[in-house]
């Protein structure tokens, strides 16, 4: 019997860790002007030049120092990632995994979706990917072979209503590439994989591992976020 | 025992929708300019050009002949329609301003092509009411090069200079269908020249020579029958212009537009939920899925307490939860999503977080008002299976059900019942289209309390106090309120209809606190299809009593029918507790139909609170994301004469989620009606919370609408 319970017990502290990181429940509650304020607090700080005054004091860290930092404080799978668009640099940590698909959040719960390197979604980015069935590309990229195949991404409009953007893709190897990150070293070489659809062109490059890895990639998001780099500190 | 669900997922826009055009791609560089009247078109004349689907502009044109402040929208692709306030002055032998309200449409018969067909709308322009600005129109317009556009045609009416005369002392507000394409015609035409992206120039040729507006010796008579003008546009959201009609009157205007399907946000900032926890395998937990588990009397509370605290991480509330070794219903009242359908994602994934392996069935049913309204089925592998796929997949396999009114092994969650909420807010009303002021306003702050003492069962109230404003009491007509006061009589004198609207200013301009509202409401639901609702106390501000009704809407069903009676009394004026004399009893026969692609109606037969009979017709644009346009009017047997100026009741009702607006979820919405004068005609009790938009926001077809979030 006890067995049991503490099975019940452990299934409900995962769940309320989960909880912990929400927002705070008040819903409907705060006015509409609190909500507003909220959202326009960075165009204000930006303007007024608080926002220059709060980030001066801390020196940006370079991505080696931040992938340090992150190793020696979470034991979980992490990734760098760039955001081009904002500029920003963060560390995400792997929160979930299911099969091959990983979910990985940052601290403020923005997270990436990743299928074996590949992404596949994003959330809480406003803009965000749904998801990208790249069945097709995945299989040249990981295997390292030039080709020519197919992805559907998929965006949520305007409307709430998701559609799907097909896109036709070519596949293209470049050289190869030795280099190391977060004090892990990589034998991989360059995939470049170009997509058109839409009346867009993008370019998604990744560096292969032999064993199909892709510990670094430059992935385009969709036509409002643009490109994010993904570097794996821990794999 | 329930049949699943298939054939409305075939025919739901929302998940077989298959372009990219709202992903922002490509759009025409030379977009609708709106003329004068709020409508596509160069200066005074239309041009055949339809806005983009789910477009809400808001214009005011202003020059020596009027004021024109128009809202247009375009329900569907082919369709414009505009409402419109004018203030032309010296045009009205009672006051010194007319003051108009005007009705158009404009139906785009053909699409431009790329060879030589021209794109080709019908007009009407204030069609309805006092017909100052009464005219029809063809209109033919064809973009020549990609900065030229032309377009021409012939008009009737205002525009082939053929004032209708109008009869101020005339009711109005009727079709004046024996007018439409009568009398002279006369041709019309304009050029819209790009001199830039953002700058354009107009000019047009128009028969209307102003003749009811120079009926005031002060106004000019248009020199010519040439109009030149220019519009500027700031992205595709505002545009200015100033204009001149015949060269010696000058006008200026600008205008907002606001589009259903372009969202600052379209995904949503909330933040991502927690993702699916594969169950391990049966050798690392054999217990677990065993079902063994479920024989330790502490496992459910356990289980029950976690998540309900995870979902009130989401804004969520766990109402109940029945639970079994491979099945589990947890019933859910979602505070913080305006789709469902994200509500039930997220709820769906904690459960996987949450729940033995044993259990494979996840029922998750929405609750509101503490009765449940419809129930998803889900398999717990699926789930496990389609995390983060296309939404579709996910929808082919979820079934959704009626909810079953009374589920064996129901447990409620510990301290869900009861409950006190309240909040404290300040507020503001507004008052539009006074006759003799454009709007009036009314600021101060407010609280509500609500005591839900156990499941469908409300106490709810509301009192405000006035802060500022310029909402003053009035009696109805030209009346003082103290000579209204002294008449001691519900009943008008001279039509002996009883004033139930026509005297809501009355109510306005208290400088003590108010009770707009005080109620104990019960919700039930007797059968699986079956809703039920009786609300009594101080209804609204202006009846009390009691309100009861039934709704016949299974969960699948395009059609709903619902009945109502009321036995209502009207309050004091100012006593909150106190009321008048006049009491009525009034009810209706309801049916809503939903006919797909966004749009959905409802009719309702019966008694009025005057004591009149008829019908209201009512017809809503709903978009995906819960943007809803719609326009009703109510016609009784209250001859227009008795009904007085509008003949009959009609209006324009706007309802935007603010997550449209803002991205972080939130359940509120913004919007109200816009209707005519307050009259007394076919005027129903405004009782909230009715049943059929109570239960429709769980039922398949809006859950469909917002399927494409249940895995954001």
């Amino acid at each position: 019997m006890t067995r049991l319970k503490r099975n019940a017990a452990a299934f409900g502290a995962a769940a309320l860790m989960l909880a912990a990181c929400g927002s705070a429940g008040q819903e409907d509650q705060g006015s509409l002007y609190g909500q507003l304020r909220q959202i326009a607090a960075p165009a204000v700080a930006r303007a007024t030049g608080q926002a220059d005054q709060a980030a001066a004091p801390e020196a940006p860290l370079s991505a080696e120092e931040m992938a340090a930092r992150a190793l020696a404080a979470n034991p979980a799978p992490l990734i760098l990632v760039g955001l081009e668009s904002s500029g920003s640099m963060q560390v995400m940590a792997m929160v979930g995994q299911n099969g091959n698909m990983r979910t990985y959040m940052t601290p403020n719960e923005q997270a990436l979706i990743i299928r074996s390197g590949m992404l596949t979604g994003t959330k809480g980015l406003g803009h965000d990917l749904s998801v990208a069935e790249v069945e097709g590309t995945a299989a040249l990229i990981r295997a390292r072979r030039a080709g020519q195949a197919t992805r559907t991404n998929r965006y949520i409009g305007g409307d709430g209503v998701e559609r799907p953007l097909p896109m036709n893709c070519t596949v293209a190897l470049g050289e190869g590439k030795n280099f190391s990150f977060a004090g892990s070293g990589w034998n991989a070489t360059q995939v470049v994989e170009t997509c058109q659809g839409g009346g867009m062109e993008v370019q998604n490059s990744y560096l292969v591992t032999a064993s199909g890895q892709i510990p670094v990639s430059r992935q385009w998001i969709g036509p409002d976020l643009g490109y994010v780099t993904i570097q794996t500190i821990r794999p | 025992m329930h049949r699943r669900f298939r054939p409305l997922l075939l025919t739901s826009t929302a998940l077989l929708t298959a372009s990219v055009s709202a992903l922002g791609v490509a759009s025409p560089t030379q977009g609708q300019t709106l003329n004068s009247y709020g409508m596509p078109g160069a200066i005074d004349t239309p041009t055949a050009v339809a806005p983009p689907e789910g477009e809400l502009s808001a214009t005011v044109s202003y020059s020596d002949y009027a004021t024109r402040t128009t809202i247009s929208f375009q329900p569907v692709p082919r369709l414009t329609g505009a409402l419109r306030y004018s203030k032309i002055d010296g045009l009205d032998p009672n006051r010194d301003t007319l003051s108009d309200r005007s009705f158009d449409v404009q139906f785009q018969l053909l699409n431009e092509t790329q060879g030589w067909q021209p794109s080709v709308a019908i007009g009407l322009r204030d069609f309805m009411g006092t017909g100052v600005y009464s005219g029809e129109y063809l209109v033919a317009t064809k973009t020549v090069t990609p900065r030229l556009r032309v377009s021409g045609g012939l008009g009737w009416g205002r525009l082939a200079g053929q004032w209708r005369r109008t009869d101020y002392n005339d009711e109005g507000g009727d079709f004046n269908v024996g007018d439409w394409f009568s009398g002279d015609v006369k041709p019309f035409a304009s050029v819209e020249w790009q001199a830039s992206d953002s700058l354009s120039v107009l000019a047009e040729y128009s028969y209307d020579d102003y003749d009811p507006e120079v009926d005031d010796p002060s106004k000019e008579r248009p020199d010519g029958k040439f109009n030149l003008g220019v519009n500027y546009r700031i992205g595709d959201t505002y545009q200015i212009g100033a204009y001149t009609i015949g060269g010696n009157v000058f006008g200026i205007k600008g205008s907002v537009a606001l589009n259903a399907r372009k969202s600052a946000y379209p995904s949503g900032l909330e933040p991502a939920p927690a993702p699916v926890r594969p169950r391990p395998a049966p050798n690392a937990d054999p217990d677990g899925w065993s079902g063994a588990w479920s024989a330790d009397p502490t496992a459910q509370p356990a289980i029950q307490t976690a998540l309900g605290d995870a979902l009130s991480g989401e804004g969520q509330v766990l109402e109940s939860m029945a639970l079994s070794a491979n099945r589990a219903e947890v019933r859910i009242r979602n505070n913080r999503y305006s789709q469902q359908a994200e509500a039930i994602g997220r709820t769906a994934r904690l459960m996987t977080r949450a729940l033995p392996p044993s259990v494979e069935t996840f029922v998750i049913t929405s609750m509101e008002k503490g009765v449940p309204t419809s129930s998803v089925v889900l398999r717990r592998s699926d789930i496990e299976r389609l995390e983060n796929t296309a939404s579709a997949h996910i929808a082919q396999q979820a079934q959704i059900i009626d909810a079953d009114p009374r589920v064996a092994g129901l447990v409620y969650s510990p301290g869900i019942y009861p409950k006190f909420t309240w909040n404290l807010r300040p507020y503001a009303s507004l008052g539009l289209w006074d006759p003799d002021e454009p709007w009036r306003y009314e600021a101060g702050l407010q609280a509500s309390a609500t005591y839900e003492i156990r499941p469908g069962l409300i106490l709810s109230g509301t009192v405000r106090q006035r802060a500022f404003g310029s909402l003053d009491q009035k009696g109805p007509g030209d009346l003082t309120p103290d000579e209204y006061e002294a008449l001691g009589t519900d009943i008008d004198p001279d039509t002996g209809i009883p004033r139930v609207r026509s005297d809501s200013r009355m109510y306005t301009g208290n400088t003590s606190p108010t009770v707009p509202e005080l109620t104990l409401a019960w919700y039930a639901k007797p059968t699986e299809t079956t809703y039920t609702r009786v609300t009594a106390g101080l209804l609204e501000r202006a009846f009390g009593g009691v309100s009861a009704e039934v709704l016949w809407k299974p969960v699948n069903s395009r059609l709903a029918l619902g009945a109502e009676i009321n036995r209502v009394r009207k309050r004091d004026f100012r006593d909150a507790f106190s009321f008048r004399d006049y009491e009525v009893t009034s009810g209706h026969l309801s049916a809503y139909y939903d006919f797909g692609n966004g749009i959905w109606g409802q009719v309702d037969v019966g008694k009025y609170l005057a004591g009149d009979k008829g019908a209201t017709l009512a017809l809503n644009r709903e978009f995906e994301n819960g943007w809803r346009v719609g326009a009703w009017a109510t016609k009784t047997d209250m001859s227009a004469e008795d009904f007085g100026e509008g003949s009959f009741d009609k209006g324009v009702s706007i309802s935007i989620p603010v997550t449209w607006a803002i991205g972080t979820p939130t359940k509120r919405r913004v919007g109200g009606q816009i209707r005519s004068i307050a009259r007394d005609g076919g005027v129903r009790l405004r009782v909230k919370d009715r049943l059929y938009e109570t239960v429709r926001e769980s039922h398949t077809s809006n859950l469909y609408d917002g399927w494409g979030k249940f895995w954001r």
